[in-house]
């Protein structure tokens, strides 16, 4: 488990911002992918502006979620052991979780009804344009906020 | 009827068919014997009937001969003479009719002649002397001495006449009772004739029926059921000789169209896999693809907008690099796959330590993951093997890396090398999740990836396609054992140095062939 509120600091750069922390209210959001570089991809596209959880896989993503509440999830669906899937399905029985925001970004592109039939909230397919990814979790913080 | 357990349906046939042959040459020639006997029988008797006829004839004669001298002697009338005169004139005739017919009876023709000249001897040396005495003396016909005399050859004659017409009786009864008793016989011989052949008939019908019409029904409808596409058990081989040949070879017709079918579903499975392996590659192929694709995507968008300080620029940099570099590697590994199939890499062929390159990989995947132990167990410092050091270490790194991947919940993963006679084996142990067993006959297949996709698990279905074609290619093999749940275990068997030598010449001669 990388749990790296702190890693943010070393990649992760805010829009326009270069070298500002975290604000400590600021939203947080759960960056679900086996791999590093992407995880680190969504981290820098996103910016500080945002507090980051990381998971591995879909076994680490909810042990996060048993300790945890972020605001976002962002979820893979092809991932070790548990799956996105299996993730998004355990999110979405579990009543403390109501409400989560999930976005499934996945190189699966023809998954994308199953996976908001599933109970996503967005679906991100890659690879992705920053911008689109940045518009879609801005909103869906933004909801979750109002 | 032992003979008829053995052999061909046409020498039993032909031996059916000539003992119909034999019974009926027998009957016939039973049937004729008894007619002809019949016939000859009563041949006889009518014969003796003639014979009879005749000597009554001449009897009758005789008796006028003796009647016209009796009238003659009472009365010395010569009127009384017409009788004999006439008899006397018939006789010659009756006579040669009567000594014709004694002749073709070989006891009678003594007795004829005797009879015919005493007849002859009657008339002329009795009879006619006597009326021409009397017709100059009448009464010389009369005086007892001519009269005795003629009493005495007469009876003399009558006593022939009785000893014939008894001995003709004799004949005809005799002749009449063998023509019944045959004729009886042929009807017998007919009846028995007819029976054996309707047994001889029904006996064969019903063989026919049982060695030949039953099995063959038998092997109809086992062939209706076939074209009917149902399955068919081995029928019993039943009758002999043909029948049991046509059973045999329906038999083995029905099998060979029971493997052949087996072969095509066989193969049709494999296309189905294959096709399926397909389009399952072209869903992994574009996920591995689209995965590094992303990232470099994503981190030269970044580089663009140009607001990262130099440390950033440099990283995103590496990174695009780094994922370059995995795409880079990925269709090598398909390439290499494509070539080792199709026989067209060439592998280099030197001599190197196995047990180092085990170490070294070792190494390198013990770092890859911090939930797994990687253990080495080296049976012997070196290992000397003789091959392409890289490609092998491809092979190791995808033999662990598979390990590594399948042990999602972590543990130890072994490494055995050692050496055993002739060959150089490496084991790699996991204990992980273990291939299903409707798996295992696919794991070597191209693409073939199972359940590992559902799990998460990523990769292109190649790895162990590749270490397949590499070890084979160097002469070695490859195989698994694994229980579901508990782990696996891949052993690599290679010639050790001295012999894998010429393995992989040829191989190579081959490839660039």
């Amino acid at each position: 488990m990388v749990c790296s509120e702190d890693r943010g600091r070393e990649t992760g750069r805010k829009r326009g911002q270069v070298g500002s922390t975290p604000r400590s209210n600021a939203p947080t959001i759960l960056v679900c992918d086996d791999e590093d570089s992407l995880r680190e991809l969504i981290r820098a596209v996103l910016g500080d502006g945002y507090a980051y959880l990381e998971a591995r896989d879909g076994d680490e993503a909810l042990e996060i979620l048993a300790s945890t509440l972020p605001d976002v999830v962002i979820l893979d669906l092809m991932l070790p052991r548990t799956s996105g899937t299996e993730v998004l399905a355990a999110i979405r029985t579990d009543p403390r979780l109501a409400g989560l925001q999930v976005v499934v970004v996945s190189a699966w592109s023809h998954l994308e009804r199953e996976a908001l039939a599933a109970g996503a909230d967005r679906f991100v397919p890659k690879p992705f344009e920053p911008d689109d990814l940045i518009a879609v979790v801005d909103e869906l913080v933004r909801a979750r906020a109002g | 009827m032992r003979f008829l357990h053995g052999g061909s349906l046409t020498v039993r046939t032909a031996i059916a068919s000539l003992a119909l042959v034999v019974v009926v040459v027998a009957v016939a020639v039973g049937l004729l014997t008894a007619v002809f006997a019949a016939r000859t029988a009563a041949h006889k008797e009518v014969q003796a009937q003639d014979l009879t006829s005749a000597t009554l004839d001449v009897q009758g004669l005789v008796v006028d001969l003796e009647t016209g001298l009796r009238g003659l002697a009472l009365t010395g009338d010569m009127r009384f003479l017409k009788p004999w005169a006439n008899a006397k004139a018939a006789l010659p005739a009756k006579l040669a009719a009567f000594e014709r017919l004694a002749d073709a009876v070989p006891g009678e023709r003594g007795q004829a002649q005797t009879i015919a000249s005493l007849i002859d001897s009657y008339i002329d040396e009795y009879s006619v002397p006597l009326v021409r005495s009397a017709r100059e003396v009448p009464a010389a016909a009369a005086t007892p001495v001519a009269t005795a005399e003629g009493r005495r050859r007469i009876d003399e004659i009558r006593s022939h006449f009785v000893r014939i017409l008894a001995q003709e009786q004799q004949r005809a009864d005799e002749a009449s009772a063998t023509a019944d008793k045959d004729s009886r016989r042929a009807v017998a011989v007919a009846i028995a004739g007819l029976v054996a052949l309707a047994a001889i008939v029904i006996l064969f019908g019903l063989y026919v029926a049982r060695s030949i019409a039953r099995p063959v029904r038998q092997v109809a409808d086992e062939a209706q059921r076939l074209a009917a596409g149902d399955e068919v058990s081995d029928l019993r081989e039943r009758g002999s000789g043909e029948v049991a040949d046509l059973t045999r070879a329906f038999n083995t017709m029905a099998r060979q169209l029971a493997a052949r079918q087996a072969e095509l579903e066989e193969q049709n499975r494999q296309l189905r896999d294959s096709e399926h392996a397909k389009s399952e590659l072209v869903s992994i192929v574009s996920h591995e693809l689209r995965t590094p694709l992303t990232s470099m995507l994503g981190f030269t968008s970044l580089l663009a907008r140009g607001d990262q300080d130099e440390e950033a620029q440099q990283r995103y940099l590496e990174i695009i690099a780094g994922q370059g570099q995995r795409l880079a590697t990925l269709l090598d590994d398909f390439l290499s796959v494509q070539q080792l199939e199709e026989g067209r890499l060439d592998l280099r062929s030197d001599r190197f330590d196995l047990a180092a390159l085990l170490r070294q990989q070792t190494e390198l995947y013990s770092a890859h993951s911090e939930e797994h132990e990687v253990l080495l167990d080296l049976e012997q410092r070196t290992l000397s093997v003789v091959g392409d050091e890289g490609r092998l270490a491809q092979v190791i790194g995808n033999l662990l890396s598979n390990a590594i991947k399948y042990s999602p919940e972590g543990g130890r993963v072994t490494v055995t090398g050692l050496r055993e006679g002739d060959r150089a084996i490496v084991r790699v142990h996991d204990e992980g999740i273990g291939i299903p067993d409707e798996e295992q006959g696919r794991v070597f297949t191209k693409f073939f990836r199972g359940d590992a996709a559902a799990r998460g698990i990523a990769g292109s279905g190649l790895g162990l396609a590749f270490a397949r074609a590499v070890v084979e290619a160097h002469g070695g093999s490859i195989g698994f054992t694994s229980v579901e749940g508990q782990g696996t275990t891949f052993a690599v068997e290679l010639p050790a140095a001295g012999q894998a030598q010429s393995s992989v010449a040829q191989n190579a001669e081959r490839s660039s062939a």
